[in-house]
């Protein structure tokens, strides 16, 4: 993957890794749900966990969904200028310019961006020793240095997080349905 | 002594008013809240589909936690299949949610007029309108509300036609698949013209002492995963079983006239896996992933679990496992119990077999084995109570009494409720668990897993006695039954999936007791849980005793009474259940005949 140029705010980004997930090794049991939570909050909950699994039940189709470090960045549309992007490439958030408006939750196409307790959530990779990678049962999460996908294709997409993360995620399943259809079975 | 207390809700739909209220104080979650509220609060003597009844909805503490499997619900109320204490639990993500939403215990009374929903939403909880869901089937139903409240994570239990038309074998289903499938709560749900239960929450699970509850969790993983039944549960999941059974000679083929089923490399795990399955599926936080999605010629959804796959296949005659696993997803999608299903359409087919019934009979349908037409459309029309359908939907001893008394000789029941796919007659533990357990003819109660890995050492330490872990000895049952009916108990509460805690015998009250004491931050001991098992074991007892259950219906049918295996490795091999009941009985320290009595 290239660097990520953006667009507005001047400077390239350093290429940051991110949490990639295998959606056909998902089996959509949300143990990263369970352990991010865990590892930030010392609870469990889905709402303090920074990866979020659609789970399209009627289809068949897990996938964790994180911070992809799209390449638009979406989320700096902040209009306090809480969000930058940090010198690993991470999003960085000055919890003291946060005004609580939603609006990076609102502006991610992919539904990637948490919130808890007034502040919205970004992946940090736990710090180095990314909990959701280490305890995915199935070996389908990878911390990789792919940051800058492009989302522009999601970037209209309706609805609140959700319902973008299982809109994004329905697009992602759609060669693993067709393998399906053609007859791939899971051990073939 | 109070070990925990959850937040309960009441819903009268009768009067649409909603309280909030405390659990019972001496449970421990799930099945104990529900079997103790139902004691005390159900009055002796209602019709179970009546406004009288009373369904309970419980998760318990340890629910949505970072504890491996923590994930079922338990659906409580006096069954229409049995007129006993009915019970059921659903794995799959809704319980775990419903606790996020901070509620423990939802207590259902009374009928509402025209069909609604209830929505929990964290803090909101409020009864909508239901009617544009009526005739929706589970997949529909759950797909809608999640459309129309636009939040495709949102978490449904719901019912299907079946539970819309009473069918005493309907199930309440989350996830599309994970069924709280025995003894008809879907049905009793319907009653009620309750469709579904959509849930949201975001409270997190804290334990109190995190340390504590941290070694817990870790050392059920390590359990899991160096178990030696580790590598083929994530394979095949229950499917594993089939090849099991039918070397010990207990498959249940052409409704349990033989033990052989030639055609069983055709209908097995493996045959499941390799034409069917396309990628494992998980229930909430599970290492084991043991669950299975297939697509199929006909359809495609989440399963099919053992019971399912042989029900559909061996206990039929057929050996068409593309067909099983279509009218398995079918099954689902219309909220009836895959179990009692089977086992009413194979008993029909051997009627057909004895001449008992003709194909006129039924709606004109082939009954013979393996029939591709009964098992496409009996499903649909027990769901909707349609021609034949509408007697088969009140189970098969209801409806062997229209048939007679030859067609009732050939029912496999215990109290109403169907049996399994094994045949008890090689499976002691399992033969006893079926006579006595509270809900019926029923595996799933309490498992003598044992006596499936044949595992001396752990028998000794379970129950002290090697026997016990012999398939085919009767020395032992008692206590390995009552140890399994403790441990089953303690399961349903926590509310952890039985197939990790009891088939596996991962989980004992010693790693329970770590655990509850983590997340509650005080010192719980495992002999106090024991003792809570006793309590709430006897309260299910007391609950059918009020009920006018007798002593001698702690039996099997006697089909297998009468008459040994016909063949296959453990051909001859008969079962002697009186002197297992008393031998039970006295391992209970009940007076034979049990009080009570009337």
């Amino acid at each position: 993957m290239t660097a990520v140029i953006p667009r507005d705010r001047g400077g390239a980004y350093k290429e940051y890794p991110v949490i990639k997930c295998d959606i056909r090794l998902c089996v959509g049991c949300r143990i990263c749900e369970v352990t991010c939570s865990a590892f930030h909050f010392g609870a469990v909950s889905p709402a303090l966990s920074r990866i979020r699994v659609a789970k399209l039940e009627e289809i068949g189709i897990d996938m964790a969904v994180a911070c992809v470090s799209c390449a638009e960045k979406s989320c700096l549309v902040c209009p306090t200028d809480a969000l930058t992007v940090g010198e690993e490439g991470e999003i960085a958030l000055a919890r003291e310019l946060c005004t609580s408006c939603q609006e990076c939750v609102s502006a991610c196409p992919v539904g990637a961006v948490g919130f808890y307790e007034d502040l919205p959530l970004f992946c940090d990779l736990c710090d180095g020793d990314v909990s959701c990678v280490r305890t995915c049962p199935t070996d389908a999460l990878s911390n990789v240095d792919e940051g800058g996908e492009s989302l522009e294709a999601f970037a209209a997409s309706d609805g609140n997080p959700a319902e973008k993360r299982a809109a994004y995620v329905e697009v992602q399943g759609v060669p693993l349905r067709d393998s399906w259809a053609a007859g791939q079975r899971v051990d073939s | 002594m109070t070990i925990c207390r959850g937040r309960c809700l009441r819903v009268d739909l009768t009067t649409q008013e909603i309280a909030t209220t405390s659990t019972p104080d001496d449970g421990i979650g799930g099945r104990s809240w529900n079997s103790l509220t139902l004691l005390r609060e159900l009055a002796p003597g209602i019709d179970p589909l009546g406004p009288e009844n009373i369904l309970c909805l419980s998760v318990g503490p340890l629910t949505g936690s970072e504890l491996i499997g923590s994930c079922r619900f338990i659906a409580s109320a006096k069954s229409p299949l049995t007129g006993y204490l009915g019970d059921s639990g659903a794995r799959g993500f809704f319980a775990p949610e419903l606790r996020w939403a901070g509620v423990d215990q939802i207590v259902f009374t009374g009928a509402a007029e025209r069909w609604v929903y209830l929505l929990i939403d964290d803090g909101t909880v409020e009864l909508r309108d239901a009617s544009h869901l009526v005739g929706r089937d589970i997949t529909e139903t759950t797909t809608d509300l999640r459309r129309e409240l636009h939040d495709p994570d949102l978490q449904v239990a719901a019912i299907g036609p079946a539970g819309e038309h009473l069918v005493r074998y309907a199930i309440i289903s989350c996830n599309l698949a994970r069924a709280a499938g025995r003894t008809g709560m879907g049905a009793v749900m319907g009653s009620k013209r309750l469709k579904a239960i959509a849930v949201r929450g975001s409270q997190p699970v804290k334990p109190a002492d995190p340390d504590r509850f941290r070694r817990a969790c870790t050392e059920l993983e390590a359990a899991i995963e160096g178990h030696p039944e580790f590598e083929s549960r994530r394979l095949y999941g229950t499917t594993r079983i089939m090849d099991s059974l039918a070397a010990m000679g207990v498959l249940p083929a052409y409704h349990f006239r033989s033990a052989n089923f030639d055609e069983v490399e055709k209908v097995n795990g493996r045959a499941l896996r390799r034409d069917h399955v396309v990628k494992p599926k998980s229930c909430y936080n599970c290492n084991i992933y043991c669950s299975r999605y297939n697509v199929t010629e006909y359809n495609e959804g989440e399963g099919p679990e053992y019971e399912a796959q042989a029900g559909f296949t061996v206990k039929c005659g057929n050996a068409d496992l593309e067909l099983a696993v279509g009218v398995s997803n079918t099954v689902n999608r219309l909220g009836l119990d895959c179990i009692s299903t089977a086992e009413v359409i194979a008993w029909l087919m051997e009627c057909r077999h004895e001449g008992l019934i003709a194909d006129a009979d039924v709606d004109g349908i082939d009954l013979g084995w393996g029939s591709r037409e009964a098992l496409l459309r009996l499903p649909e029309m027990i769901a909707r109570r349609e021609g034949i359908g509408n007697l088969l939907a009140d189970g098969s001893r209801r409806a062997a009494e229209v048939f007679g008394p030859e067609a009732e000789r050939l029912t496999a029941e215990v109290k109403g409720l169907e049996l399994f796919s094994a045949d008890p007659r090689g499976i002691k533990g399992y033969g006893l668990m079926n006579a006595v357990n509270s809900r019926g003819g029923d595996h799933y109660r309490a498992e003598p897993s044992i006596e499936l890995t044949g595992d001396e050492v752990l028998a000794i330490r379970r129950v002290g006695n090697p026997d016990a872990a012999h398939a085919l000895k009767e020395e032992g049952k008692g206590a390995l039954v009552n140890y399994a009916e403790h441990l089953g108990i303690l399961s349903d509460s926590l509310t952890i999936c039985k197939n990790i805690s009891c088939c596996m015998d991962v989980v004992d009250f010693d790693l329970a007791a770590v655990a509850y004491s983590g997340l509650l931050g005080k010192d719980v001991s495992p002999g106090q849980l024991w003792e809570v098992c006793t309590e709430v074991g006897q309260a299910e007892r007391d609950f059918n005793l009020r009920e006018g259950l007798r002593p001698d219906e702690d039996t099997l049918p006697r089909r297998f009474v009468d008459a040994p295996i016909p063949d296959g490795p453990a051909a001859g091999t008969t079962i002697d259940i009186t002197r297992l009941v008393s031998d039970y009985y006295r391992e209970k320290g009940w007076r034979e005949p049990p009080p009570g009595e009337n």
